[in-house]
């Protein structure tokens, strides 16, 4: 398995597609952290990150998905040993990938985005968020990727749509019905962040691993 | 390699919950060692049947039992828009495998191939990058699609003796096949989808019978196999004659292995084969027909025809 999530992600990087989300994700850094955050502000700053690279971790994900051509899939499938590892390989490489470029958001931000160094809690809880926003970017990227939307157009709508809807959903009194994006930041704002951690951490991660499963089974019929 | 019979029992397949059937209830064996021809009209249905056997999508009735762990899987189409030179690539899927591509390289006439990118390839030398990728696995099931399309001519040579020999080390072979490449090895098996239905048009214990024959003569498909063999004969230096008694109850024996040289003789009820076959081929042989319930002996000089 681990040598085939090394042949995807060879393969990811060998075609360019990693340029895209990539270049994307500097330009959107750049942007954010063009002035250092006032100090006593670096829970908002690393909670804002890791909700703005979301999609741009799933656009990183549903890439390296679709890297493979589908024929491709089925000879690895086989060559492999089974659908099930062909399946977690990719998964395995999207992750990676994905933890990769939230690796790199959170460095940028507390080494260019701050004034001040943030206080150790304050400074796992930013490492929690990001790696929480790499599963949901996986997630997310998963379910649009080709193998479950073969139309390109609706595939990068429903990933915008879910960003979307997860933003929307999060901020209002249901917000315990998605990954809880809106709540994060308003956690950071108000110094709740490190209290509330581990209730946020819990109802993320619980979403993230329903829409992984839903990914897998919805699998099973599609190669 | 693990051999195991394969088993398809009521084996139904639609891609869609209002879609009609595919394959509809179809029941097959496949022991080790076997050699399917699959045709069908283009639509037919063979591919996904190629894709159920692989493992790959799950019959939508019945079951599929006994798959070999290892399979290969040759797609007729070779996808080629891939950022990799074709020995990277082969490399990337031997780590994936754990086989070894180089022979398989050499065999398939790759030599002048192993530095070239995969999307600047030929279509036949893509086909040749696929095959290799399904061989390298030692596959306990190889699944060929349309294995003859674009190939050269000295490819299409080498391709039935490397199925025979899989096939000799108990490994099943379905090929999808219009071309009829495969139409000479003499343990072939023929299957059609027709309508959805899965038919047997070649008896699997027909048997087929090459080279000198003695008081019987072949009947239906048989008789292609005859001509091949026949004006190829393959008997090298290095041969050992075998005897073949068949089964009580069956009108003969089967020849196996894509080199052989055959006579049949009528012995009572049964029938005695008499098969030259590779040195190197022996033990697989024997070991083969003894599990088939054949009474096979290995025969001296002096009493061989």
């Amino acid at each position: 398995m681990i040598a085939l999530s090394a042949f995807r992600l060879a393969a990811y990087v060998r075609s360019h597609r990693v340029h895209q989300a990539l270049l994307a994700l500097l330009a959107a850094l750049a942007v954010v952290y063009a002035t250092r955050a006032p100090a006593g502000h670096e829970a908002a700053v690393l909670a804002d990150s890791a909700v703005l690279i979301v999609p741009l971790l799933a656009w990183a994900a549903r890439s390296l998905l679709d890297t493979e051509p589908d024929r491709q899939r089925e000879m690895s499938a086989a060559l492999a040993g089974g659908r099930g590892r062909e399946l977690a390989a990719g998964l395995l490489a999207a992750l990676t990938a994905c933890a990769a470029f939230a690796a790199l958001a959170l460095v940028w931000g507390v080494l260019l985005g701050m004034s001040a160094t943030p206080p150790g809690p304050v400074l796992a809880a930013g490492i929690v968020l990001h790696a929480l926003s790499a599963l949901a970017g996986l997630t997310l990227g998963a379910l649009t990727s080709r193998a479950l939307l073969p139309s390109p157009a609706l595939s990068i709508m429903a990933l915008v749509s879910g960003f979307v809807a997860m933003l929307l959903i999060s901020a209002s009194p249901l917000h315990w019905l998605t990954v809880p994006l809106t709540v994060w930041m308003r956690a950071a704002s108000a110094e709740r962040l490190v209290a509330q951690l581990p209730e946020l951490a819990a109802v993320s991660l619980v979403w993230c691993l329903l829409g992984l499963a839903a990914y897998a089974w919805l699998r099973r019929t599609r190669p | 390699m693990v051999k195991t019979t394969m088993r398809l029992t009521d084996v139904s397949f639609r891609y869609r919950r209002r879609d009609p059937s595919v394959i509809r209830e179809a029941d097959a064996e496949l022991s080790p060692g076997d050699v399917v021809e699959l045709t069908g009209a283009n639509g037919a249905g063979k591919s996904t049947l190629l894709r159920l056997l692989a493992g790959l999508l799950r019959p939508t009735g019945g079951a599929i039992t006994g798959r070999p762990a290892a399979v290969g899987l040759a797609p007729d189409r070779f996808p080629g828009e891939q950022p990799f030179t074709v020995s990277g690539y082969l490399d990337h899927m031997a780590r994936v495998c754990g086989g070894r591509w180089r022979p398989w390289a050499e065999r398939l006439n790759m030599g002048q191939l192993l530095g070239v990118r995969l999307r600047e390839l030929s279509k036949g030398s893509a086909h040749k990058v696929g095959l290799a990728q399904a061989l390298m696995a030692e596959p306990g099931l190889l699944l060929l699609d349309e294995p003859f399309a674009g190939l050269d001519s000295g490819t299409r040579d080498e391709l039935p003796p490397i199925v025979a020999e899989l096939s000799a080390r108990g490994a099943i072979v379905v090929a999808a096949d219009h071309q009829g490449g495969l139409r000479d090895l003499p343990s072939l098996r023929h299957w059609t989808i027709t309508d959805g239905r899965l038919v047997e048009t070649t008896p699997a214990r027909t048997p087929v019978l090459a080279g000198k024959l003695a008081g019987t003569t072949p009947q239906g498909p048989a008789e292609d196999a005859v001509g091949g063999i026949a004006g190829e004969p393959a008997v090298t230096p290095d041969t050992t004659a075998t005897t073949v008694g068949s089964p009580a109850g069956e009108a003969g024996g089967r020849a196996v292995g894509g080199s052989a040289d055959v006579g049949v003789g009528v012995d009572g009820g049964g029938v005695a084969v008499e098969v030259t076959v590779p040195a190197g081929d022996l033990g697989a042989f024997l070991e083969r027909m003894r599990g088939e319930g054949y009474r096979a002996r290995p025969v001296s000089g002096e009493e061989s025809r």
